[in-house]
């Protein structure tokens, strides 16, 4: 079961565990009680959802009209959320495909998280193409259903329907794969479960999970058939999102490095959102020997190198404004026509946020340092918001005609409603942290003896390998846990 | 004989009639056996309501009992029992009218549907023009709110026997103490009326006439009176002029009704001749706006340059100053004395001696163009007569005031004297066809038919007599002055009768009166021969003019009409209030206008908030005493030193809320002088949130959209030139070639050849940015009305507008690089417009995209192309992502962001019966969250493709037209059908004008644009 990994490479799994201390370690949050901390974070979740709700209620009894929406500017605040929610979901299905296809161990301990976070944000990138809608109570139009108002088809030519395509497969391709994984995991919950209700719960949810070599067999090719499935999601989606700007003919949309920029971009979101969650989760269900400053490492480096294109892509797009000579290119959002116009306050948080805080990465110190990386992460999270705002609202603030150039400021219901799915993605997260297990521990243990800091260390001492429960606890495990708890 | 026969029934009653007399017995049950089942209280106990049956019949009474408490919506629209005979349902019926409302006078066509007249045009057969005002007018026939709707005295309804009775009782009362009365009236140019207001004065010797225009022109009337010895207006033929100067008459709107017509017939550049018009003005009108040279000269000013004007024409030597415009004057001078016959000067100020030197300098000219022969009739008011009636009013001595379609207590400076007089008179009649505060206040108010549901005569100049007919029953218990007036006189005839006697006898010349009727005009011969009188000392007349100018000190304001409520008669109507003013793109507000160089000494600014909107802040002005708090609006091309403020707005009786927008600035307007010196203006705190339609003035460089050329240009050069050209199409690379952009093509072509294919073409050069398209597109498409606060953030619903550009202070790119500029100072430059700028006007309505951006965006294809050319909106389908507007890059596409209709949060036409009556059933009202947008009328070429096909003919060329296209009087807008080679607008599509916006973007427009030619390389 494991492999052979250099022993100067640095432990995944800090700590003298055994596999039952991984078993009891991912079962505490579930099985234990909440704390008030989780409650607070529940019930102000709640509150910001509920308020969201209550402002895309009164949007859909009343009229787009109530959003700062106008007759140049079509889209604000509604498919700037959608994108950066869309983008976030990107990490997940990166980190659970991408890095299973390039058999990187370090994926296993953030791979659920991630993904349950796809799932949570692509939920709420979903709600605002339905209801930016003027008539939502339509919204099934958009979908190619067989019908009878006189053999009505949607239009193919609309990459408003291949966003349709393109997410409706992401969430459901990502929502299998996730549960597939999940399956031992939920089995394991299941046969530690006491009461009743709860194991016919987790019984339902493990499909029936036994655990016997054959379903371990058929559990690896699943998932490498469904890796090799996503992995080409990871591209299609943002690239499809990117064609709502860059097939049409706004200066400032219509641009072909829009794909690849998109992409990046969206990994460089999602692994700044996976940051920021795990920043707070390893320390709110005591997953700090799971989640290690290695996995923070690789991650901040992950987002260097995405960061990296998309500040190439920036440098690109203000070069080829400047370039075409094009009186219309003149206020794209990455111009000077942008940089003095009325949005340069979100010109400049584009690119401080973007581009020059994520600089500090290079730094070693501050890439392997928890706060530091949390604090990055919550910049690149807004520049993203930024980067998605800039190219919708001042693009179309500065159409063709200057006779139409306008400006946008949200109205409360725009706010409520961004605000409401931040509380829906953590309404979610947080039931999800109590109920699910957040790590994938089956995997983690696969890694244990290979990728252990206890086993690595006995095996550089060239002690042979122990059952772990065996080991009296060392003094150099406590060394080793104290060291983990400075931060 | 008797027979003894026997009937029979049945087989039964045959044989054996027993079975019969019981059945017969039982035919009917004597009573209902209520006991059997109530009676026995026993059994009721007994019987066993089980809980099931309990539930099973209080549900379903508590379903029947709320189904039945449920109405459906009544609709109260009845199908014609009788069908009329001159009725077609769905078939539109025209009648030829006129308007006469005494501010605006226009030979039009009413459009009918149902017997409910739904829109305006102008009767081209008749020379007829319509503006925005003319056109809305339709949508002021049915204001529920102010329409006066049954006779009253003292506020209380009275019968109008009743009301006949005590005023002619009255009237006698008065005749035979010789206790004066008057009749106070607007312009009404009505011959017919005339004459029965003649001898409605013969039977009352007591009572006098006065006309009362609350926007006077009096000043001209009375020069003419002075100088030609009649009190009309004089008639300028500018299509017959080379040189047309101007000071600050502004011809183009409202100065003498309007010349937009004339004009620009002498502004075809294809013929190789325009007029060279410059203008002399302090504010920017729409007239400085289309000017070749426009001078910024305040009003002051404008008058000596006047006099300098008059000395270098006539060789005089009156006394003058020297004004910055002296080298101007002096160049013009020359041109006009060159240009001699074919020349001729206006002026616009309201002033008896300006008019009479303008007049003076066109004789020495032997101007042709400046006409006193063939006068205008439509500005009878006298300013003279008014005020003499107000001081009389105010001292007691009118014992009877009759007013009709008047409200000086609204429109006169004199305002508070007329309301204290008013108080003093023992009879005041009221009769109009509006509620206003001068209604409020008389005793009697009889309430007069709107133009639209009257009888009656105009004579428009003199030779035009135009006729006006009833298109619907009065909507209201309303009777006619002229009726009432006949009644009074003690005529039993009917106006009716009266008219037609009266027009067979004078006017038809032997014609027949259906004929005339039907057209809607007859042409007269003129008569009078035109008698120079030239009594008038002109020296004393400059001399009094230079002293009471050379007086002017501080602001200088001038009072001006604007192109959307005009005198303020219509201010009630919604359509009028959200058109945007053509120059500041403004609507529901007037402003003190103001140079930018003032602006910036005294502190004001507009700025730009974040939602787009704009701000402007509060002045006070004080002028002879009277005081107003005004917002500023910062006009480009203002003269330093004069202030323009619009009159027609502030007024609040009657009136909606929403509509009680602006300042009443006839305050001011003291001697009806459009013209007020001494102003002082003070910054107060606070801000104005005011509706633009437009926030960026200028181009900013991007000279591809909006191209001009001037006549040199034009003539000399080729469009196509690659460096001076002035037409030159996009350029892309294809295969490492340079081609023209509209010569590739990413898709194959549809077979366009088959059929109909509309285009539309807008001349650039004969739009003078009027708006009666606008207004015309607003009533033929039901577009819906938002309100202030909606158009302010930018959610207007026009599917035509008109956009206005500015110069900037430097044009092109390549002017900022030869300056020296950096490229923040470029930016800068391009975005900010001159202090003086050029005026470009651009109608922008869906541009029917042969490739439309639009059309590929969509999701659910709610907008697809058309057969014919048209880029068509599905509402139905829509969904409402807005991906289609925000891909238009001519963002004319218009989003239902609200529900307009039957939604009291838009209180406007749409919410009320009256209202809707004016909806065209051809086109439906949308709902929210749907886009819309110009459809090209398709409703309009369906029909007249429908109609020939129904008389078997293909369709006539030139037959297809467009809501804007037949509105555009200046001929501005030609529609057609190019696969018609006769159709006008298939050669305009070959013009070496034509070119379509952004090209380089390849979108195929199906409307074209010909180049804006100025006559700027002359003089």
């Amino acid at each position: 079961m494991s492999h052979y990994e250099a022993p100067i490479r640095e432990p995944l799994v800090l700590g003298d565990k055994s596999y039952h201390d991984i078993t009891e370690d991912i079962a505490k949050p579930i099985e234990g009680k909440a704390n008030k901390n989780w409650y607070m974070a529940f019930y102000i979740s709640l509150a910001a959802m509920l308020w969201g709700f209550g402002c895309i209620f009164y949007t859909v009894g009343t009229g787009i009209g109530v959003w700062g929406l106008n007759k140049n500017i079509g889209w604000a605040w509604d498919i700037t959320n959608f994108v950066w929610w869309v983008g976030i979901g990107h990490a997940g299905t990166l980190i659970s495909a991408v890095l299973l296809l390039f058999r990187q161990k370090w994926r296993m301990a953030i791979n659920r998280s991630a993904e349950a976070m796809t799932i949570f944000a692509v939920f709420q990138a979903g709600l605002f193409p339905i209801i930016h809608m003027g008539r939502p109570w339509n919204a099934y139009w958009v979908l190619p259903l067989p019908n009878q108002f006189g053999s009505l088809w949607v239009n193919f030519n609309s990459p408003l329907l291949w966003d349709v395509f393109a997410i409706s497969t992401y969430l459901s391709v990502s929502l299998v794969f996730w549960w597939t994984g999940l399956l031992p995991d939920f089995a394991m919950i299941r046969d530690r479960a006491v009461k009743p209700f709860q194991k016919k719960i987790y019984a339902l949810l493990s499909f029936g999970w036994s655990g016997r070599a054959k379903d371990w067999q058929r559990f690896e090719e699943v998932s490498l058939v469904l890796a090799g499935l996503a992995t080409p999601l990871v591209l299609s989606v943002h690239t499809i999102v990117s064609m709502d700007f860059a097939t049409s003919i706004n200066p400032g949309w219509h641009s072909t490095i829009f794909p690849p920029y998109f992409v990046a971009g969206a990994i460089f979101s999602g692994f700044a959102m996976v940051q920021t969650l795990l920043g707070i989760m390893r320390k709110v269900t005591n997953m700090e020997e799971y989640i290690t400053r290695l996995h923070v490492e690789y991650m901040n480096i992950v987002i260097i190198l995405t960061g990296g294109i998309v500040a190439v892509a920036y440098a690109t797009e203000f070069f080829i404004a400047w370039y075409t000579g094009s009186p219309y290119e003149n206020y794209t959002y990455l111009s000077v026509g942008a940089a003095t116009g009325p949005y340069w306050w979100a010109f400049w948080s584009l690119l401080i946020f973007n581009i020059f805080i994520p600089q500090l990465l290079w730094f070693k110190k501050i890439r392997r340092s928890f706060i530091w990386s949390f604090i990055i992460s919550i910049a690149i999270n807004i520049g993203m918001w930024f980067e998605r705002f800039d190219i919708i609202a001042i693009v179309l603030s500065k159409g063709h005609l200057p006779s139409t150039w306008w400006r946008f400021e949200p109205t409360f219901v725009d706010v409520g409603i961004f605000i409401g799915t931040i509380g829906f993605f953590f309404v979610l997260f947080l039931l999800y942290a109590r109920t699910f297990p957040v790590i994938a521990q089956a995997e983690v243990k696969t890694i244990l003896k290979s990728s252990g800091e206890f086993y690595k260390k006995r095996r550089a001492q060239g002690i042979p390998s122990k059952p772990a429960i065996v080991v009296a606890k060392s003094v150099s495990k406590e060394a080793n846990s104290d060291k983990n708890k400075e931060e | 004989m008797a027979s003894n026969k026997k009937y029979w029934k049945s087989v039964e009653e045959l044989k054996d009639s027993s079975i019969v007399e019981t059945l017969s017995k039982n035919e009917s049950v004597g009573e209902i056996t209520t006991d059997q089942f109530l009676g026995d209280k026993e059994t009721l106990e007994n019987s066993s309501t089980s809980r099931r049956d309990f539930l099973k019949y209080v549900g379903f009474t508590t379903a029947a009992a709320s189904l039945a408490a449920c109405e459906g919506p009544v609709r109260k629209s009845i199908p014609y029992v009788v069908k009329p005979n001159d009725i077609i349902a769905g078939v539109a019926d025209w009648y030829a009218t006129s308007m006469a409302d005494g501010y605006d006078f226009a030979n039009v066509l009413v459009k009918t549907r149902e017997g409910r007249p739904i829109q305006i045009m102008p009767n081209k057969e008749a020379n007829g023009t319509t503006s925005a005002r003319v056109q809305a007018s339709i949508l002021s026939l049915y204001d529920e709110k102010l329409r006066l709707k049954e006779p009253t005295k003292s506020g209380e309804p009275i019968t109008w026997s009743s009301a006949d009775k005590d005023i002619a009782l009255q009237l006698e009362g008065f005749k035979s103490q010789n206790k004066p009365v008057v009749l106070l009236t607007g312009s009404m140019a009505s011959p017919s009326t005339e004459q029965i207001i003649s001898e409605f004065l013969n039977v009352f010797p007591n009572t006098k006439h006065v006309v009362y225009d609350a926007v006077s022109e009096s000043g001209a009337a009375d020069a003419m009176l002075a100088m030609y010895g009649k009190r009309e207006l004089p008639n300028y033929h500018l299509e017959k002029a080379k040189t047309i100067v101007s000071f600050g008459a502004d011809f183009l709107s409202d100065f003498h009704g309007g010349f937009e017509k004339s004009y620009v017939n002498g502004r075809k550049p294809e013929t190789g001749e325009m007029s060279y018009h410059v203008q002399f003005e302090s504010n920017m009108s729409l007239t400085g706006a289309n000017a070749d040279k426009r001078v910024v000269l305040k009003p002051s000013d404008q008058v000596f340059a006047l006099l300098n004007l008059y000395n270098a024409i006539t060789g005089s030597n009156v006394a003058s100053k020297s004004t910055p415009a002296d080298a101007e004057v002096k160049k013009l001078a020359k041109e006009l004395r060159e240009n001699g016959s074919s020349s001729v000067v206006m002026t616009g100020l309201n002033d008896k001696n300006a008019q009479l030197i303008a007049f003076a300098i066109n004789e020495a000219l032997q101007s042709n163009v400046f006409d006193v022969l063939n006068t205008l009739q439509i500005r009878q008011g006298n300013d003279a007569e008014v005020a003499k009636l107000i001081s009389d009013m105010k001292s007691g001595n009118i014992a009877g005031l009759l007013t009709h379609n008047v409200d000086p207590i609204y429109s006169s400076s004199k305002s508070a004297d007329f309301i204290e007089g008013i108080e003093k008179v023992e009879l005041s009649v009221a009769l109009s066809s509006e509620n206003s505060a001068t209604v409020n206040a008389s005793m009697f108010v009889l309430p007069t038919p709107h133009f639209l549901e009257s009888w009656g005569d105009t004579q428009f100049d003199s030779i035009t007599y135009g006729l006006m007919q009833p298109t619907i029953q009065p909507l209201f218990n309303t009777r006619q002055l002229q009726d009432t007036l006949l009644k009074w006189s003690g005529n039993s005839t009917s106006y009716y009768d009266y008219l037609k006697a009266f027009a067979t006898n004078n006017v038809l010349d032997g014609g027949s009166w259906n004929t005339a009727l039907h057209n809607g005009y007859f042409v007269r011969t003129i008569s009078d021969k035109n008698i120079f009188n030239n009594s008038v000392s002109l020296s004393a007349v400059a001399a009094n003019l230079y002293n009471v100018t050379q007086k002017a000190s501080g602001f200088e304001l001038n009072l001006y009409t604007k192109t959307s409520l005009g005198d303020g008669k219509q201010a009630n109507n919604p359509w009028l209030q959200e058109f945007p003013d053509p120059i500041t793109r403004t609507s529901w507000d007037n402003y003190l206008t103001m140079s930018i160089a003032d602006a910036k000494e005294l502190g004001f600014s507009n700025p730009v908030k974040d939602n787009g909107a704009i701000n402007g802040d509060y002045a006070k002005i004080s002028v002879n005493g009277k005081e107003a708090v005004v917002p500023v609006m910062i006009q480009p091309g203002q003269a330093k030193g004069s202030v323009g403020l619009a009159l027609g707005f502030g007024k609040t009786f009657g009136l909606k809320e929403e509509m009680q927008v602006g300042v009443n600035a006839y305050s001011f307007y003291a001697d009806s002088n459009n013209i007020q010196y001494g102003v002082t203006i003070e910054k107060v705190e606070g801000y104005h949130e005011f509706a633009c339609t437009q926030v960026q003035k200028t181009i900013a460089g991007r000279h591809d959209i909006l191209k001009v050329a001037s006549l040199k240009e034009y003539k000399t050069v080729d469009p196509k030139d690659h460096h001076h050209g002035w037409n030159k199409p996009a350029y892309v690379s294809y295969d490492h070639q340079e081609v023209e952009a509209n010569t590739i093509d990413l898709w194959d072509e549809h077979n366009r050849e088959l059929g109909h294919h509309f285009n539309l073409s807008i001349d650039l050069t004969s739009c003078t940015g009027c708006g009666a398209c606008v207004v015309a597109c607003h009533a033929e498409n039901n577009v819906p009305v938002v309100g202030k606060r909606e158009v302010r953030v930018g959610r207007d619903m026009h599917w035509l507008r008109i956009d206005r550009y500015y110069s900037s202070t430097v044009e092109t790119r390549e002017d900022a690089k030869e300056l020296g500029l950096s490229r923040g100072e470029t930016y800068e430059a391009l975005e900010t417009e001159a202090e003086n700028p050029e005026v470009t006007f651009q109608p922008m309505m869906c541009q029917h995209c042969n490739h439309a951006p639009c059309e590929t965006v969509c999701p659910v294809a709610a907008t697809t192309h058309g057969r014919q050319g048209q880029n068509q909106m599905t509402y139905n389908r829509c969904v409402g992502t807005r991906y289609c507007a925000n891909n238009c890059p001519y963002r004319v596409r218009r989003f239902n962001w609200f529900e307009y209709a039957n939604n009291n949060q838009f209180d406007f036409n749409m919410n009320n019966q009256y209202g809707k009556m004016v909806l065209n059933p051809d086109v439906v009202v949308r709902g929210r969250g749907v886009m819309e947008k110009c459809s090209m009328c398709i409703q309009m070429t369906q029909a007249t493709i429908l109609e020939a096909k129904k008389e078997g003919r293909p369709v006539n060329t030139d037959e297809f037209e467009t809501a804007c296209s037949s509105a555009c009087t200046t001929g501005s807008l030609v529609f057609g059908d190019v696969n018609n080679k006769e159709d006008k607008v298939t050669t305009l599509t070959k013009d070496k004008r034509a070119y379509n916006v952004l090209d380089y973007l390849q979108t195929k427009p199906n409307v074209i644009y010909q180049v804006k030619i100025k006559n700027t390389n002359e003089a």
